[in-house]
């Protein structure tokens, strides 16, 4: 079993990293926007909090979209060129595809998560004490296969690669910006507190905790962000063994010739 | 016991049925071709053996298992099949090589990977990555990953369609080697040729009801009279015919099919033309009717 979900997780990286737009977009636009508020060293005259809180906001901005958004739209169009029925023919288990796929997204949304905080701690002045980095990574692990559960439970409601880039950008913008990944956002502040449950916040605060924490032993993390984060793991998984779909929805036309001539279900079947 | 038994099987979509009380069998090593026109319900069968859609009523056993098992029963009934779905269904970035590996290893006992290679004749392909293939290579990776496994049965929809001719015989080599160790084969096909070279039994499905189930040379006899065929010679044209022939010309082909019931006037009307216009009757034939004639009169169709 063990072997089998390795050949799975090397596939899915592969995958990955021959086709890397959206690596490339996950690691630019946050790279970018680094540059711009903590270049020429003038951010470095702020307080640490301030820098870390910076840098945090931005490694989850990248972390999130490739587990999210590069996500969903690669299992979107795995389903759409029908290698996602094929795999559901085959005979591993239906857990192991998803086990593979989602372990190599986070894995990969971790390289380029650690490539946003070594360039944001080089370009802010802050310095990564060694008991920092256990906490870092359990955050953005737990975070990022909260987000990869959610992509795969918001494919059931994409109907086609056309509309997927619509409808995932309209679900992460607003909860990752108002989450504070670009600023942190105190008011209102029915606004901050509702954002805490959602799964944009916990990853961004416990991070910002993290690369901010002085001490000499390991950086604490915040019981209350993981179980938001857990929380939201489970609904998005609980949704995708519900709903999720291994195969395109048809248009009419199609429905009607392979039916023979009389419309056929819209949704052709589905995890169970 | 048979490989794949189906029984009164019915596939309704709303009120209206793509399959209706359907049933036959399948001996094992048996292959069978699945005929009929768009919409007369062969995908919707092939989909209900394969496990992808659930009938409405009847009964559908592969292997002796229910194709929508699921768990660990699912899991080993779908190490035992094979299916080329009825698009290409592949990762573009993997190459040839990765792709059947990967798939190898989902068996216990996998064909080893340069035999399959060579089977599909894609060895010099092995790192070339998929995307980069033509349609008909593509097509030939899907048969190589539905073949890795060692399958008993092989599920096959419309396997060459939109191939050339050349990829097309070139996956008809590949089936028939398959069919050779005694894999069981059920196939959708729009191509009487291709059932006529690969099949043993042809299943003819119309407006979803099975309307015959014989082999193809069982069927070619059902198809009516017997065909007096002519090539015409170069520079004769239709209207050089007697009248009584020259309406069974088909312009397109250049020849001469005359569906004949009586065979002694029809052929001395034929030589008697060709004696007094001194035509060579190089090619002439008598014989059953082809498949496809067979095919479109039990269809009702007109060609």
């Amino acid at each position: 079993m063990i072997t089998m979900l390795m050949r799975q997780v090397d596939y899915q990286l592969r995958l990955l990293l021959r086709n890397p737009r959206g690596l490339w977009v996950s690691l630019l636009a946050p790279g970018l926007i680094l540059a711009l508020r903590l270049g020429h060293g003038g951010a470095q005259a702020g307080p640490v909090a301030d820098r870390a809180a910076v840098i945090a906001g931005l490694a989850a901005f990248g972390l999130i979209a490739t587990c999210y958004l590069t996500h969903a739209i690669g299992l979107v169009t795995a389903r759409e060129t029908g290698v996602l029925r094929r795999w559901r023919a085959s005979p591993l288990p239906r857990w192991g595809y998803f086990t593979g796929r989602i372990t190599a997204t986070v894995l990969l949304s971790l390289v380029s998560g650690a490539i946003i905080i070594a360039v944001g701690a080089g370009l802010g002045g802050v310095h990564i004490a060694a008991g920092t980095v256990p906490a870092l990574l359990i955050i953005f692990v737990l975070g990022g296969v909260a987000w990869a559960a959610l992509g795969t439970a918001v494919t059931a409601l994409i109907g086609s690669a056309e509309s997927a880039n619509p409808v995932l950008m309209f679900s992460y913008l607003p909860v990752i910006l108002l989450s504070g990944a670009l600023g942190a956002i105190g008011e209102p502040k029915w606004l901050s507190t509702a954002m805490s449950y959602l799964p944009g916040q916990p990853v961004i605060t416990s991070a910002t905790h993290a690369l901010a924490y002085s001490g000499s032993g390991l950086a604490p993390v915040s019981v209350r962000d993981l179980a938001v984060l857990a929380g939201w793991t489970v609904i998005g998984l609980a949704v995708s063994v519900r709903f999720f779909r291994w195969d395109p929805v048809r248009p009419a036309h199609a429905r009607r010739a392979e039916a023979g001539g009389v419309a056929a279900p819209a949704r052709a079947g589905t995890a169970a | 016991m048979n490989a794949i038994e189906v029984e009164h099987l019915t596939r309704r979509f709303g009120d209206l049925a793509a399959v209706r009380d359907v049933s036959f069998g399948v001996p094992a090593g048996q292959v069978v071709a699945v005929l009929g026109p768009n919409g007369a319900g062969k995908t919707t069968l092939i989909e209900i053996l394969e496990g992808f859609q659930a009938p409405s009523s009847g009964r559908v056993r592969v292997l002796g298992t229910d194709p929508r098992a699921g768990g660990r029963a699912g899991q080993a009934w779908r190490a035992r099949i094979g299916m080329v779905l009825q698009s290409t269904s592949l990762d573009r970035q993997l190459t040839v090589g990765e792709a059947v590996r990967l798939y190898g290893s989902l068996f216990a006992r996998p064909m080893p990977v340069r035999e399959v290679l060579d089977l599909i004749g894609l060895a010099r392909e092995t790192g070339t990555r998929i995307g980069a293939l033509s349609g008909g290579q593509q097509r030939r990776v899907d048969l190589g990953l539905a073949m890795i496994g060692r399958p008993e049965v092989l599920f096959l929809d419309e396997p060459t369609t939109g191939l050339d001719p050349q990829a097309r015989r070139g996956l008809w080599a590949v089936i028939q080697q398959l069919a050779a160790t005694g894999t069981t084969v059920l196939m959708t096909t729009h191509y009487l040729d291709e059932a006529q070279r690969l099949a043993n039994r042809v299943i003819v499905l119309g407006d979803g009801q099975l309307t015959a189930d014989a082999t193809p040379d069982q069927l070619r006899a059902r198809g009516g009279t017997p065909v007096i065929r002519l090539p015409l010679p170069a520079g004769t044209r239709a209207g050089d015919l007697p009248a009584e022939l020259a309406s069974h010309v088909d312009a397109d082909r250049g020849e001469l099919s005359l569906p004949s019931a009586d065979l002694t006037a029809d052929l001395a009307t034929l030589v008697a033309w060709a004696r007094s216009s001194d035509v060579d009757l190089t090619g002439l034939e008598v014989g059953s009717p082809s498949l496809e004639d067979a095919y479109l009169t039990l269809t009702g169709s007109t060609s």
